[in-house]
């Protein structure tokens, strides 16, 4: 048992905070003791604890209303119930509620090291947890969805009703749209906002670590596998698994989660015994699962199982209406964290910013402004300052000529709209008769 | 490490397994050690519900009644202790305390308190002996399965173990 937690023991028999008191100690654990729910509760205000050891027959407070309340206010903290032979019905009852295990009194001194080592493991699985999630927030490192682009109001109006229902969700859209975001909050609205949002990039992981990660494993299933190890479904309980660039997993791996979904059971690997999981699975990928499907490449059946609702994030070069605004909230984050006062940016680097393509999509917008925050002299960033992002466009030399600027800006919309001449027409706000016409006179052409 | 400890049987309790337990004390903690004249069974310990004896009431005693000529106490006795909440203790002392348990009662089956302890359960009683001595010293369990500050699961694990402490374990109780 490597792992130190803190520990606290509440019961009203002083003899029994006493021993546990001393026991706990031995192993290098830090303990305190309450007396009561109450004095439990004005401790935890306090500080944190990693596990708390009740009693479930106290006076005035009784274990399982302590319980209730550290599950609503402390849902990281894990709760064992203690309670006396004949009384195993309330055990279930903690169970149901939350509880992590129940001890009957009087019990062997290796059983409790062993729910010990069960709470270090959970631990220890949600410390990983966290660190996953840090990650992908350093990753996208924009803490919420920003726009008033009708692209994106379209969006947020759909995460709501989307976390209506519990099916499955595939949000697909190119690389720094946001789509880890838009899956947070479909999860935050949903019933299973108290459960764990677990984010896992199938990307990044190779086969065999995503599969132990997702399932666990017993002790002894393959080389490595010291202790009994809980999966990510299993300890997501009631939460919503993520996972990002769903198009990379192995076709095995696409039957083994196939079946998950449609049985809610899953077997930890060297276990022949399912395990009930309640989770919802909202996907992700970069890549045309359909055209991946036609192509045998991906299984159609799975295809379908993640894919009943589908959420649809437009790259930023089609709300470029937003650019302005994220590079708002962009220079005051930059600003704040670099202590420097960048506040501005001139009409000709906004432009230069509102032309550029963005093939990075938001996320390179943001590291734009951070690297120009964090080289600027002045308050001011003008088009220079963004003189790395490249390209023709973004010199200043921009044509003063107003009929080659539109000439530039049809034929920019065009591409955006893949040549669709309903749609450009639409972006320009014209009609398809006039943008024929457009493209007869400035003699533009679909590139082959 | 100063000091020197006084080996107490309580009850009846055969004499080789206290006189093993302070040569053991000699050789592996480097401490004096001697055996002390032994006291009654510890009829105010027993708890008539469980019908066995309270390990914390019996080390509060102990703890409370001063022996001249020695700085720690490990009482050897032949009764089923307890901790209240746990079923049975093999051994028990606070870390840093005074006094330490140590009871030859769940440590084999062939035992008669007039006769010398089998070879097996003497290994056993030196081993538990010498942890909960070493719990007095502050020292805390140890991670390495190899070390007598290890905490064993059972007997089968208590038997795993060597009758040594691991290098960093030895080094504090230096
Ligand atoms: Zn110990
Ligand atoms: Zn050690």
């Amino acid at each position: 048992m490597q792992e130190k937690l803190k520990i606290m023991v509440v019961d009203d028999e002083q003899i029994v905070r006493e021993s546990l008191y001393q026991w706990f100690k031995k192993f290098s654990h830090v303990v305190e003791t309450a007396a009561s729910g109450f004095e439990a509760l004005e401790k935890l205000e306090k500080v944190p604890f990693d596990v708390l050891f009740v009693d479930i027959k106290m006076p005035k407070m009784s274990g399982l209303e302590l319980l209730e309340r550290v599950k609503q206010e402390y849902p990281d903290t894990s709760v064992v119930i203690i309670t006396a032979y004949g009384s195993i019905a309330s055990a279930v009852d903690a169970m149901k509620m939350g509880a992590s295990d129940y001890l009957l009194k009087p019990f062997r001194p290796d059983q409790m090291t062993l729910v010990l080592e069960k709470i270090a493991g959970q631990r220890e699985l949600l410390g990983k947890y966290r660190y996953v999630k840090g990650l992908l927030a350093e990753k996208t490192r924009f803490d919420n969805i920003i726009g008033q682009s009708e692209a994106m109001q379209v969006i947020f109006d759909l995460i709501p009703e989307v976390a209506q229902s519990d099916s499955s969700v595939l949000i697909t859209g190119e690389t720094g749209t946001g789509k880890e975001l838009v899956a947070k909050a479909i999860h935050a609205k949903s019933h299973r906002a108290n459960s764990p949002f677990i984010a896992i990039n199938c990307g990044a992981m190779p086969e065999s670590l995503l599969e132990s990660e997702l399932f666990g494993h017993q002790k002894g299933a393959f080389t490595g596998a010291d202790k009994n190890r809980k999966g990510f479904l299993e300890v997501i309980s009631g939460g919503t698994l993520f996972l990002d660039e769903i198009g990379e997993i192995s076709a095995k791996m696409q039957v083994d989660l196939l079946r998950v979904l449609e049985e809610k059971k899953i077997l930890r690997i060297g276990e022949r015994h399912p395990i009930d999981v309640d989770f919802r699975l909202i996907s992700s990928t970069l890549r045309d699962l359909e055209k991946e499907v036609a192509e045998g490449r991906f299984r159609e059946d799975f295809f379908y199982r993640i894919n009943v609702i589908r959420l649809e994030i437009p790259p930023l070069r089609k709300r470029r209406d937003d650019i302005p605004l994220l590079i708002r909230h962009f220079l005051r984050k930059y600003s704040h964290e670099t202590t420097k006062q960048v506040d501005h940016v001139t009409n000709e680097a906004l432009e230069c910013l509102k032309q550029y393509p963005w093939p990075g999509n938001v996320r390179e917008l943001e590291n734009a402004i951070e690297r120009a925050v964090v080289l600027s002299k002045s308050r001011t960033l003008d088009a220079q300052d963004f003189a790395f992002l490249g390209g023709a466009r973004l010199r200043p030399d921009r044509p003063r000529d107003l009929r080659e600027m539109e000439k530039r800006h049809v034929e920019e919309i065009l591409q955006e709209e893949d040549w669709n001449i309903s749609h450009a027409a639409q972006a320009l706000g014209i009609n398809r008769v006039t943008l024929h016409k457009m493209i007869k006179r400035y003699g533009l052409k679909r590139p082959e | 490490m100063n000091g020197s400890i006084g080996v107490l049987p309580i009850g009846k309790v055969p004499e080789t397994a206290c006189s093993a337990v302070a040569a053991h004390v000699r050789s592996v903690l480097g401490l004096e050690a001697a055996v002390l004249a032994p006291l009654a069974e510890p009829d105010y310990a027993f708890d008539r519900n469980r019908m066995q004896y309270n390990a914390a009431t019996i080390l509060r005693t102990l703890e409370a009644m001063p022996v001249p000529g020695c700085t720690k106490i490990v009482a050897v006795l032949n009764v089923d202790l307890f901790v209240p909440v746990f079923t049975h203790v093999f051994g028990e002392a606070r870390e840093g305390g005074p006094c330490a348990l140590v009871s030859l009662y769940r440590l084999g089956q062939d035992l008669h308190p007039e006769r010398p302890p089998g070879p097996q359960i003497l290994d056993r009683l030196l081993k538990v002996a010498l942890h909960e001595a070493a719990h007095l010293f502050d020292l805390v369990h140890c991670f390495d399965d190899q070390c007598l500050m290890h905490f064993s699961m059972d007997l089968e694990a208590l038997d795993r173990l060597p009758l040594s402490f691991c290098p960093t374990c030895k080094a504090l109780l230096k």
